[in-house]
C-alpha cells in the first residue's frame, strides 16, 4: 500500500500543480507584440531550397532566402534582389541589375557570381527543378551587380522562371550544410529547427529592405486540426491554416479574422482517354453533365472552392469563364451515353491517392453521380507513392482525381496537354499543340490572352479531365495580426506582418 | 535459472535479427521509388536515377542490408532525409517525449486498476464491483482520439488550466512539464485500464479461492494481510504480463495520442517518416520499437520467473 500512497501523493501534487500555474500561458503585452507564432502542420523536408520539390519548405525558406524577382499577391512581379532587368528584342536574353547593398546572414556581400552559382546548382543533376531551368543556356556575369541569362528557345514567360522560392540565391561557401543551417540574404534568420515541435525565424537586422516589424516568428508543428484550433482559441497562435469544416468556429468572432484567396491550383478528375469508353467524346461530356460540382465543392471543401470549367484557376490573368459549356444536367447527359451507345451504362475503375483526403472526398461523391446515369464506378484507395508509379508514370488507370498546383504562367499550367508531351492527360488529338506553341512566342501579352483563351474552350468541350475546383487557402487570424496576405505561389511572407496591439 | 535467462536472451537476439531482416526488405520492396517520391513530378529521369544512386538504392539488396545492419550495430542508423540529421540522434530526442508519457500512463493505469480490480474481486457483485466493471467497459469503448479532443477543448481552451498541446522537457521547467504530459498520459491511461483491471480482478477472484487463502485465514491473519501477502503475490503472474504488454505498447509510440497533443514523441516521428517517405528514419524507428517491445517482454518474463515459484522451480528442476 506505501507505493500506491506515494503515487496517489505525486497525482495530487501534479493537480496542485496543475492548478496553481495556470495563468503562465498568458502573455504579457509590452506595448505591441513582435513575436507572432503561427501553427503548420506538415514539417518542411530540409530547408535547401535547391534540394526539394516539398511545398512545406519553401512556405518557410522563402523567408530566409530572397529571389531575384518577387511577386505579389495580385500576381505582378516586382524587384526584389534585382533593382532592375531589361529583356532583349527577340525575348531570348534577360540581364538584372542587382541591387548593391545585399549581405548574407554570414556578412558577406551578395554579387552577381552568386547568382550565377545558384542558378547553376538549381540546373544541376541532383536539383528537382533542374528540367524547369534546362532553356537557360547560358549565365553569363557581367560585373559585380549585373548578370545575363540566354535561353535556348524563346520563352515569353522567361522573367516569371525567376520568382519561384526554388530560384533562390545562395551562398557557395555555405551550401553543405543549408539543409539544416540555411544562410541566404533574406529578412529572416533561421533561429533553431527542433524536428517535431517548432522551427524559429529571427529578424535580419542587415536586410536591405524596408524595416521589418516582426522580432521573431515562431512556427509551431501541429499536426492535428482540432488541437490547432484550441490552441488558437486560447490565444497560443496568432495566424493557423484553417480547414472548411472549422470556418464556423472563427466566423463572426470579433477576436478572430479570416482571409481567404482561391489557390493556384485546380483540382480536375483525369481520365484515360485510352480506354474503351473513355475514348469517346460525348462519353466524357455525359460524365461531365451527371456531375454536379457544388456537391464535389460542399463535400471535399465545406464549400470554400471555385468551379471551374478549363484547367486554369479563376485568380489567374489569363482566366477565361468556362462554367457554362457543359453543365450540370443528368437528364441531357443520360441521353449523350445513349448517342454514344452505352444506354445500359459501363464500369469504370477510380483510382484516388488515400493521403489526399480532398481528392478522396471529391472523388466518393462524383462516383455517386454517375452511378446514377449507369456508370459503376470502382474506387481503389492508393498510396502516393503508388499513384505516382502507376498512374502519373506508367498510366495504368482509367480515372484519378488529384490536384495540379501552377505556376505563374499559364504555358506552365497547360503544357501537359500537348499531344506530344507524354503526360499521363495529354490531349493526344493534338487540337492544342499549335495554339500552346504560339503562346510560347507571342510578346504581345493581349494576344496571348486570346490564345489561353482558345486553349480553355477547347480543354472544356474535349475533356482530357473534367475540372472540378480551386479550392480556397485560408488562414485565420487574431484581430491585431495585419500585413499577413496569401500569394499566387505556395509560401508565406512575414516582411509586411505587424500586431496593432 | 541463469541458464534461463540466458536461453531467453539468445532468443531475443534471433527475433532481433528476423526482424531486421523483414523489416528491411519489406520497406525495400513497397511501391514507389523513394528518390521519384523526394524530387516530385518536375524532375527529369536523370535527377531520378542521380538520387537514386546517391541513396545507395542502386546496390544488390543483400549488400545494402548488410551495410545497415553493420551499422546498426555502432547505433548508427543513417541520415534521416527530412531533417538531414542522424536518426539516433532524432530518436534519442524523441524517448524522454513517449517514456514520460506511457509510465506515467501505466502509473495512473495501475493505480487505478489495482484499487479497483481488488477491491471489486474481494467485494464481488458489491456496487463497487458493478462500477469497476462499467470502468472497463468504458475503457474499451472510448476512442482516445475523441477523449483527447474533448480533454483539449475542457480543460485547454474552456477552463484554461492545462496546455492544449505541446512538450515542456523536465530540465527546463518540471511544473511545465507536468502539465504538459497530464491529459496525454491520462487519455492513454484511459484506454489501457480497462483490460488491466479485468486481469486483476479475475486473477484476484481465482486466487481467492485457493487452498492457501484458508490456510492464511485459519492462521488468523487479518484480512488485510491475507489478501495482500497471499491473494495479490498469488494473482500477479497475468497483470504483470499484462502490464508489460501494455507499456510495451506504449513506449512504442503512441501516434494518435502524441498527434493530437502535438508531442514530439516515437510515434510522431513514425507518421512525419511515413508521409515523407522517408525511409531510413522508418527503418531506424521500426528496429527501436521492436528493440523496446523485445526488451522490455524480457524484463517482465524474468520478472514473472522470479515472483512465481512454480516456474523457478521448474526451471530448476530441469
Amino acid at each position: 500500500m506505501k507505493t500506491t500512497k506515494r503515487i496517489f501523493a505525486v497525482l495530487m501534487i501534479a493537480l496542485l500543480i496543475t492548478s496553481c500555474s495556470a495563468q503562465e500561458n498568458t502573455p504579457i503585452s509590452k506595448d505591441v507584440k513582435t513575436d507572432l507564432t503561427m501553427g503548420y502542420t506538415t514539417e518542411p523536408e530540409g530547408l535547401d531550397p535547391h534540394r526539394t520539390a516539398a511545398a512545406s519548405t519553401f512556405t518557410v525558406t522563402n523567408n530566409i532566402y530572397d529571389t531575384l524577382v518577387g511577386v505579389t499577391p495580385e500576381w505582378t512581379t516586382e524587384p526584389r534582389l534585382a533593382k532592375s532587368w531589361v529583356i532583349s528584342d527577340d525575348g531570348m536574353e534577360i540581364t538584372f541589375t542587382l541591387r548593391d547593398d545585399v549581405y548574407f546572414h554570414n556578412g558577406r556581400q551578395m554579387k552577381a557570381r552568386d547568382v550565377e552559382y545558384s542558378f547553376n546548382r538549381l540546373k544541376d543533376a541532383e536539383s528537382p527543378k533542374a528540367r524547369d531551368y534546362a532553356n537557360i543556356t547560358a549565365i553569363e556575369v557581367l560585373g559585380d551587380y549585373e548578370i545575363k541569362f540566354t535561353t535556348g528557345t524563346l520563352d515569353v514567360e522567361l522573367l516569371k522562371s525567376f520568382v519561384y522560392p526554388w530560384a533562390a540565391v545562395v551562398p557557395e561557401e555555405e551550401v553543405e550544410n543549408l539543409k539544416t543551417k540555411p544562410v541566404g540574404t533574406g529578412a529572416f534568420t533561421l533561429g533553431e529547427w527542433v524536428p517535431q515541435q517548432y522551427l524559429t525565424l529571427k529578424r535580419n537586422d542587415n536586410y536591405y529592405g524596408d524595416d521589418v516589424k516582426l522580432e521573431t516568428v515562431k512556427m509551431v508543428l501541429i499536426p492535428d486540426a482540432t488541437g490547432m484550433m484550441a490552441g488558437f482559441q486560447v490565444g497560443d497562435l496568432d495566424i493557423i491554416p484553417l480547414t472548411g469544416d472549422q470556418v464556423t468556429m472563427v466566423e463572426g468572432n470579433e477576436n478572430y479574422k479570416i482571409i481567404s484567396e482561391p489557390m493556384n491550383a485546380v483540382q480536375i478528375m483525369s481520365l484515360n482517354t485510352n480506354n474503351e469508353y473513355l475514348s469517346s467524346e460525348k462519353v466524357r461530356q455525359a460524365m461531365a453533365m451527371a456531375i454536379n460540382k457544388d456537391e464535389v465543392i460542399e463535400a471535399s471543401m465545406f464549400g470554400y472552392g471555385a468551379k471551374i470549367g478549363s484547367h486554369l484557376p479563376p485568380t489567374s490573368p489569363d482566366y477565361y469563364d468556362t462554367n457554362n459549356i457543359i453543365e450540370y444536367n443528368p437528364e441531357r447527359a443520360k441521353e449523350l451515353l445513349k448517342e454514344a451507345g452505352y444506354e445500359n451504362g459501363f464500369e469504370i475503375d477510380m483510382s484516388l491517392p488515400k493521403n489526399y483526403q480532398l481528392h478522396v472526398d471529391a472523388g466518393q461523391v462524383i462516383a455517386d453521380q454517375l452511378g446514377r446515369i449507369g456508370i459503376d464506378v470502382n474506387i481503389q484507395l492508393i498510396e502516393w507513392g503508388t499513384w505516382l508509379s502507376e498512374v502519373y508514370g506508367a498510366k495504368n488507370f482509367d480515372s484519378t482525381v488529384v490536384g495540379h498546383t501552377g505556376r505563374l504562367d499559364s504555358y506552365a499550367f497547360l503544357s501537359r496537354y500537348k499531344s506530344t508531351s507524354n503526360d499521363y492527360i495529354s490531349l493526344t488529338t493534338g487540337e492544342v499543340d499549335e495554339l500552346l506553341e504560339d503562346a510560347l512566342h507571342e510578346l504581345d501579352e493581349d494576344k496571348r490572352k486570346e490564345i489561353y483563351k482558345e486553349i480553355q474552350v477547347i480543354l472544356a468541350n474535349k475533356l482530357p479531365a473534367i475540372y472540378l475546383q480551386t479550392p480556397h487557402t485560408m488562414l485565420a487570424l487574431q484581430k491585431n495580426v495585419e500585413g499577413m496576405e496569401i500569394f499566387p505561389i505556395d509560401f508565406y511572407d512575414f516582411k509586411e506582418v505587424y500586431f496593432t496591439k | 535459472m541463469l541458464s534461463y535467462v540466458l536461453d531467453r536472451f539468445k532468443s531475443s537476439i534471433v527475433v532481433l535479427l528476423v526482424v531486421s531482416i523483414i523489416t528491411f526488405f519489406v520497406l525495400m520492396i513497397i511501391p514507389g521509388n523513394p528518390a521519384q517520391l523526394i524530387l516530385g513530378t518536375d524532375a527529369t529521369p536523370e535527377a531520378i536515377a542521380e538520387l537514386h544512386a546517391a541513396m545507395g538504392l542502386d546496390r544488390p539488396m543483400y549488400q545494402q542490408y548488410l551495410s545497415w545492419l553493420l551499422n546498426l550495430f555502432k547505433l548508427d542508423m543513417g541520415t534521416s532525409y527530412v531533417y538531414g540529421e542522424s536518426v539516433t540522434a532524432l530518436i534519442a530526442r524523441s524517448i524522454p517525449v513517449t517514456f514520460s508519457i506511457s509510465t506515467f500512463a501505466m502509473a495512473i493505469a495501475v493505480f487505478i486498476a489495482f484499487l479497483f480490480g481488488m477491491t471489486s474481486a474481494i467485494k464481488k457483485n458489491s456496487v463497487i464491483d458493478y462500477f469497476s466493471r462499467s470502468i472497463m467497459q468504458l475503457g474499451a469503448a472510448i476512442p482516445s482520439f475523441w477523449i483527447g479532443m474533448v480533454f483539449i477543448v475542457y480543460f485547454g481552451v474552456k477552463l484554461k488550466v492545462l496546455p492544449v498541446s505541446g512538450f515542456v522537457p523536465i530540465e527546463r521547467n518540471l511544473a511545465g512539464f507536468i502539465r504538459s504530459i497530464f491529459l496525454p498520459s491520462l487519455v492513454l491511461a484511459i484506454g489501457e485500464v480497462g483490460t488491466l483491471l479485468r486481469i486483476i480482478r479475475s486473477s484476484m477472484l481465482d486466487s481467492l479461492k485457493q487452498d492457501y487463502m484458508d490456510m492464511a485465514r485459519v492462521k488468523g491473519l487479518s484480512a488485510g494481510k491475507t489478501y495482500i501477502k497471499y491473494a495479490l503475490r498469488g494473482a500477479l503472474t497475468a497483470p504483470l504480463t499484462i502490464m508489460g504488454m501494455q507499456f510495451a505498447k506504449l513506449a512504442g509510440g503512441t501516434v494518435v495520442v502524441e498527434t493530437i497533443f502535438a508531442l514530439p514523441g516515437i510515434g510522431r516521428l513514425v507518421l512525419t517518416a511515413v508521409e515523407h517517405r522517408d525511409i531510413v528514419l522508418l527503418q531506424g524507428l521500426v528496429m527501436f520499437i521492436t528493440s523496446t517491445v523485445v526488451f522490455i517482454t524480457l524484463i517482465v518474463d524474468i520478472l514473472v520467473m522470479f515472483l512465481n515459484p512454480r516456474i523457478k522451480s521448474f526451471q530448476e528442476g530441469e
